[in-house]
């Protein structure tokens, strides 16, 4: 199986050839990759040099921490990449977007109100969990279509708060 | 002279303050909340008792509550820990009215130091320099607090009375600003302590925050365990300590340690306790404010000079004399402690909840981890997001950094994301290898960004390691899919099957 694997920008071709052995830029190498203990940590022994690493799922595909270092990763195999290039565009920046609670808390203010045009990093809605407020901003421009939560009000992680379009 | 100690504190504290209970052969009790039942400090404790719900005003802020557990459960004592009830008066009032022993300093003390511009006066008093501020002008009302702000000058910073740790503290760089911050600072002080005073103190800039260990007995002996530099912080939290400052030298720790131990004397100082002072770039030092109580960052202090500094609260508290003089007191070698929290450094450090999968705590030579989480932990929004303090010891400061670097690498923690990235890029970065660093230096001058150091990057190995988790996760997929390849249900299949073995 190849896979074409972007990192930051940079691109490589993964080929894996068998469970022991990938080539990697036309270069064969000896692989063994376990999981530990059935967590997200990997640890990978390539050629004799030893790596261990977080590997977690992401919005744009996974996201590695290794070395203290992170990296986000797109792993494409040859299809996924036809089809992507066969439908051209990517992920638009409109469309309705939802601004999600990272963790549960109590909300704690809303600066905003329904059809006020906002803009990036501007303030949406005031969150106190551990004892913090954090302010959740706005990821892109836009306008605010809805706001689904008020003041005083007990969130849940990943409920929807404000919508964006 | 009491021999049960209640400790009313949980996390890793609890834990701490309890092992130093048990090495002096004291018998324990533990408190807690409906969200802390499995803690640790409830399951290493002889006793443990029901607070009451998560929330910290119902059960770790319920004072009564505690003092009528200590009196059934025959405790002795009662040790605040941090945070809490530490530093509050009238908990230590009320626990000496009940005929218990408070393990910190006096009532009088925390009051006066407690109320941030009582404190301010005090030290002035006894010849302490301080910051420029709204000292002794009592709790101002928002108008005049308009109206003084141009006299201190911007920036400033708006500080919370009963206030620690950066809450209610907000920063203000022009006069515009003053209404909103000023309200938004109440809000947060009077939901962190319920109180929502305020007032005023001049921002200095490039200033390294350093505060020094004091300890003292009943006979009023006060000595200094040295300095602690915190100018480590993201907004206003610390997140780093050390011991000692790479800014300070001999000279100077002395001068700012006797001036320290005249604050602590002002107020009849006992127990343990933090004077915490700015220094800016010329080396003079303001007195910013005392913390009457232990210190998160304490571990530091412990490992440079071998003190231990709960067990010699301990002992203060039973009515004994300090078991050394400042003579007795020698920094060896350097010690660095870092905050693990439960927070997303490469997402705005929002904290992060969920349950700890899994834990692979550093260990080794000189290598020391204080917790009160272990896996299958949950991490609830109620308390704060700490998870646990590592701290490493060297002969030297260069020692300690590279022991520092290999214990976060060893560190794994699972289900939760953690800053353990953040501290890694602390130890790489050469101004904090230098000791260039001041109190803005995580906001201003610091990036998770890691072309910033000139790193070497490892994405290849990165990039291998995604596509074989890709690979699996496509792989684990398309066998999902081939496992209902029967063509009639699963049931069906079953009720044949038992038919034909009729």
């Amino acid at each position: 199986m190849r896979y074409i694997t972007t990192v930051d920008g940079e691109t490589f071709e993964v080929e894996i050839n068998s469970e022991s052995e990938i080539t990697v830029g036309g270069r064969r190498l000896q692989v063994d990759f376990q999981s530990v203990a059935g967590q997200p940590v990997y640890s990978l022994i390539l050629d004799g040099q030893s790596y261990e690493a977080y590997v977690y799922p992401s919005d744009q595909g996974l996201d590695v921490l290794l070395l203290g270092q992170l990296y986000h990763i797109a792993v494409e195999d040859e299809r996924q990449r036809r089809l992507r290039q066969a439908s051209g565009m990517q992920i638009s920046p409109s469309g309705e977007l939802h601004l999600k609670a990272p963790m549960p808390g109590l909300i704690v203010a809303i600066p905003v109100i329904e059809g006020q045009q906002v803009n990036q990093g501007q303030d949406l809605v005031i969150l106190e969990s551990m004892k913090m407020q954090n302010e959740l901003k706005a990821p892109r421009e836009g306008t605010v279509t809805r706001v689904r939560v008020k003041p005083g009000d007990s969130v849940e992680q990943n409920q929807i708060l404000v919508t964006l379009v | 002279m009491f021999s049960k100690v209640l400790v009313a504190n949980r996390g890793e504290i609890a834990v701490r303050i309890l092992r130093a209970c048990r090495e002096l052969g004291m018998n324990t009790v533990a408190v807690y909340s409906e969200a802390d039942r499995s803690s640790l400090h409830v399951r290493y404790a002889d006793e443990a008792y029901l607070l009451g719900p998560a929330p910290a005003r119902e059960s770790y802020l319920r004072g009564d509550k505690i003092i009528e557990i200590a009196r059934r459960s025959k405790a002795g004592a009662i040790h605040p820990g941090y945070g809490f009830l530490a530093e509050r008066d009238d908990f230590a009032r009320a626990v000496e009215d009940a005929g218990l022993v408070f393990i910190g300093p006096r009532a009088s003390a925390i009051a006066a130091m407690g109320d941030k511009a009582v404190a301010r006066a005090t030290v002035t008093a006894a010849g302490v320099p301080i910051v420029p501020g709204t000292e002794g002008e009592g709790n101002l009302r928002d108008e005049e607090i308009i109206a003084i702000a141009p006299k201190i000058g911007f920036p400033l910073l708006i500080k919370a009375t009963a206030g620690g740790g950066g809450k209610g503290m907000r920063e203000v760089t022009g006069p515009e600003q003053m209404a909103d911050l000023l309200q938004s600072a109440r809000r947060e002080a009077e939901s962190a302590f319920g109180d929502g005073n305020v007032y005023l103190e001049k921002l200095l800039t490039n200033a390294r925050h350093i505060e020094f260990q004091i300890l003292a007995d009943s006979g009023g002996n006060v000595i200094h365990l040295g300095e602690r530099e915190c100018s480590l912080q993201r907004r206003h939290q610390k997140l780093l300590e050390e011991s000692p400052s790479p800014f300070i030298d001999d000279e100077l720790r002395q001068r700012m340690g006797e001036v320290a131990c005249t604050a602590a004397r002002a107020v009849e100082y006992l127990n343990a306790g933090t004077i915490e002072f700015l220094v800016d770039a010329d080396h003079n030092f303001f007195f910013l404010e005392m913390n009457t109580r232990l210190q998160v960052e304490h571990p530091v202090t412990e490992m440079v000079t071998g003190v231990d500094i709960v067990k010699e609260q301990i002992r203060v508290a039973r009515g004994r004399k300090l078991r050394y003089s400042q003579e007795d007191i020698k920094l060896k070698g350097s010690a660095i402690e870092c905050r693990i929290n439960a927070e997303d450094p490469y997402n705005n450090y929002l904290p992060s909840t969920g349950t700890l999968n899994q834990i692979i705590p550093p260990t080794g030579p000189g290598v020391r981890v204080d917790t009160g989480v272990y896996p299958g932990f949950e991490i609830s929004p109620y308390y704060d997001s700490m998870i646990s303090k590592l701290i490493c010891w060297g002969e030297t400061r260069g020692e300690a950094i590279l022991r520092m670097r290999r214990a976060l690498e060893e560190y794994r923690i699972l289900g939760v994301k953690t800053n353990i990235p953040f501290h890694q890029n602390i130890m790489d970065s050469h101004r904090f290898m230098g000791g260039q660093y001041d109190t803005r230096f995580v906001e201003e001058r610091f990036s998770m960004d890691k072309a910033e150091e000139a790193k070497p990057s490892r994405s290849d190995i990165a990039a291998i390691m995604a596509s074989l988790v890709a690979h699996r996760l496509s792989q684990q997929a398309s066998q999902i899919v081939r496992r209902g390849e029967r063509d009639t249900s699963n049931w069906k299949w079953v009720g044949r099957w038992e038919r034909m073995n009729r």
